[in-house]
């Protein structure tokens, strides 16, 4: 795994380092924006995507490993006879997993390195909480992972129910988008989506507190089930306990409603002046959104918009009213293309999914007068370099260094 | 501890002196039910594999399990472990051993595994010798018993039936527990291992080690065992000392197979 996470690291910066040279007028190509080039979006994210893709398809085969080698070894009645409870055990397990995890990010980080030695800019926030997020989600994954191999009767069992849960969460994702309601909310916790929070620069308590609550009753139910001692019915009560234990924990933890805007340049929140604005809207405020999920007018209006009024206004509706599925071949009586907004029975209604006009209807309805605007001090952070040592730091030295110390481990 | 019954004075002419409280009654009790094994019954669906099983484990004895293939061996040794959940219960001196307690009274070694087999013999006796705080001279002991210092460097998985099972015997032979379970201990070993081994065996019943070994050639387990528990189709057909059994399968002589032939 660790071979393959440093060539995927590799591929991704350097081709990364490629796009955001060009972007930033190398090649003789037009220069993009200043403001919208960010080595965070540009460089740390494609560049760590590969963990997302290890932490999908290799690093769950790793923690199976470790759980289902035990059962057909026999060192699983071992290990039952061992001083310590079973969860302890499998405490350990996991944070053996987890330090393997953290050793397989020596490729991403020697790559955060690597663009700081070509004089590209790095945001420590940002940063940090993406590599939090690529934690818990290398934990996920792991829990997940002991889970369903405690589970299964045999290793290539279990492959098949984490790839069919990963295969599950990624058509969850895609039929709740744009939606609304309880799948929607739901679907904002699949490892994918979960992870997106981190990679726009967002820290979500609500977040953070489900991912770790599944990552735990991943290794609780491993428990439950890896001991052989355990009779069907025993097994059957302890689940139906910890899966109602996991609803309520979720629950309450998505409810959760503290965040922390760590983007460098704030693409998550409104301006000090709006938010505080905003802050004293203490009335419900209703959104009916006429646009459907594959509009990507919906996709802007979600993330420069939603996602924002989400984090600043507690009583937030959002319906989601499009009749079909493209947008394409709605009739002009079904308000395609509307947004409703309602406050205390006041109703407005606008097209745009712009931020400064969707606050201003807002401010409209709310009687507050619009506050004087001020133009973003983020700077952007335009470098056109070359990715010089990277196909060899990642092709060849990495290789070269995992079979070294393997060579050295078993001998 | 029961107060004492007796108390036996020693004159100075017998080169002692002082005097021994004896508790033959408690003594005797203890003796009796050191371990006991009462009514055990496990099913597997329908088909009842194991049915009311019951008999005594004494203080440093070996005790065999004898019975044909499919007799519940293995099974009766994982439903003591409290490796698979059963009905029936066991006692420790007098003391009801609930499942999840049983790995403190006692260690069961299973036939046939091979565990973290990509590790050094070496690693695995060393990672057993330090999870149950054993001496280094103890383990030493162990691997000049065992004949095992050839294989120290070896991987498990690299060992053959009759090797895997001398570092298994090792490995059980370094738990603290008062009573081992070994299943088939002589499975895989040559003529000179298995009389090297049984020795070995006899060597720690004498140091105080309680063992009781599932074992279907029963000309191994006249030669090792103190006393027997015959198990056919999964119940107790007979449990005692060969003289006690060839008693009760009427033989005036013969060996444990006569017996068990008679008795089953």
């Amino acid at each position: 795994m660790l071979i393959f996470v440093g060539l995927l690291v590799g591929q991704g910066f350097t081709t990364a380092v490629r796009l955001y040279s060009e972007m930033s007028g190398g090649g003789d190509g037009p220069a993009a924006l200043p403001q919208g080039l960010t080595p965070l979006d540009g460089i740390i994210v494609p560049t760590w995507g590969a963990y997302d893709l290890a932490a999908t398809l290799l690093f769950p085969f790793v923690a199976i490993r470790l759980v289902s080698a035990e059962k057909e070894s026999g060192a699983l009645k071992l290990l039952l006879q061992f001083p310590g409870s079973l969860l302890t055990k499998l405490g350990a397990k996991g944070l053996a997993l987890l330090l393997g995890w953290l050793v397989a990010w020596l490729p991403g980080l020697a790559a955060i390195v690597l663009w700081k030695s070509y004089g590209g800019h790095v945001n420590g926030p940002e940063t940090v909480n993406l590599l939090f997020g690529h934690l818990l989600r290398g934990m996920l994954a792991g829990g997940f992972a002991v889970a369903a191999a405690s589970i299964a009767e045999s290793a290539a069992s279990a492959a098949i129910v984490t790839l069919g849960f990963t295969v599950g969460t990624w058509a969850l994702d895609f039929v709740s988008a744009g939606r609304g309601g309880l799948l929607q909310q739901i679907a904002g916790y699949t490892p994918t989506a979960a992870l997106r929070t981190f990679e726009h620069g967002l820290l979500q308590s609500n977040t953070v507190a489900v991912m770790l609550v599944v990552t735990l009753a991943g290794f609780v139910l491993a428990a439950i089930w890896l001991h052989p001692g355990r009779t069907a019915r025993a097994r059957a009560g302890w689940t139906s306990v910890l899966v109602l234990l996991l609803m309520v924990l979720s629950i309450g933890g998505s409810k959760l409603r503290t965040s922390w805007d760590k983007s460098e340049n704030h693409r998550n929140s409104f301006s000090n002046a709006d938010e505080q604005l905003l802050k004293t809207i203490n009335s419900p405020l209703k959104i009916t959104v006429y646009l459907s999920p594959e509009d990507p007018r919906l996709m802007d209006y979600e993330q420069n918009v939603l996602r924002k009024l989400c984090r600043v206004l507690p009583n937030l509706q959002v319906e989601y009213a499009a009749g079909s599925q493209t947008g394409l071949f709605e009739n002009a009586a079904d308000h395609y293309g509307e947004i409703w907004y309602e406050i205390n029975g006041q109703k407005s209604m606008d097209r745009s999914t712009i931020e400064e006009v969707v606050l201003d209807q807002i401010y409209a309805l709310s009687n507050i007068n619009v506050p004087e605007r001020q133009q973003s001090d983020f700077p952007g952070y335009p470098l056109s370099v070359q990715p010089a040592h990277a196909a060899i730091l990642f092709y060849l030295a990495w290789p070269l260094l995992v079979v070294v110390f393997w060579w050295v481990f078993r001998h | 501890m029961t107060e004492p019954v007796g108390e036996l004075r020693l004159g100075t002419d017998t080169g002692f002196s002082g005097r021994i409280n004896y508790h033959f009654e408690s003594l005797s009790a203890e003796l009796e039910q050191f371990f006991r094994v009462e009514n055990l019954t496990k099913t597997f669906g329908r088909r009842k594999v194991l049915s009311d099983v019951t008999f005594d484990i004494h203080e440093a004895e070996v005790l065999g399990l004898i019975g044909p293939n499919g007799a519940g061996k293995t099974t009766l040794f994982e439903c003591v472990a409290g490796l698979i959940p059963a009905v029936g219960s066991i006692t420790y001196r007098t003391r009801h051993l609930e499942q999840s307690e049983r790995k403190r009274a006692l260690f069961y070694f299973a036939d046939g595994i091979t565990p973290w087999p990509e590790q050094r013999v070496s690693w695995v006796l060393r990672f057993f010798r330090s999870l149950y705080s054993q001496s280094t001279r103890r383990l030493d002991e162990l691997i000049n018993k065992l004949k095992l210092t050839e294989l120290l460097n070896s991987r498990l998985a690299t060992l053959s039936k009759g090797e895997r099972k001398r570092v298994m015997l090792a490995l059980g032979l370094l738990t603290p527990q008062p009573l081992l379970l070994l299943d088939e201990p002589f499975d895989g070993l040559d003529l000179r291992q298995t009389r090297d081994v049984m020795s070995l065996l006899r060597e720690e019943r004498v140091a105080g080690k309680t063992l009781m070994l599932s074992i279907h050639q029963l000309v191994d387990a006249e030669k090792v065992c103190d006393r027997v528990v015959l198990l056919n189709n999964g119940t107790t057909v007979a449990e005692g000392d060969f003289t006690k059994l060839r008693v009760q399968a009427n033989l005036s002589e013969g060996g444990l197979e006569e017996i068990f032939l008679a008795l089953t």
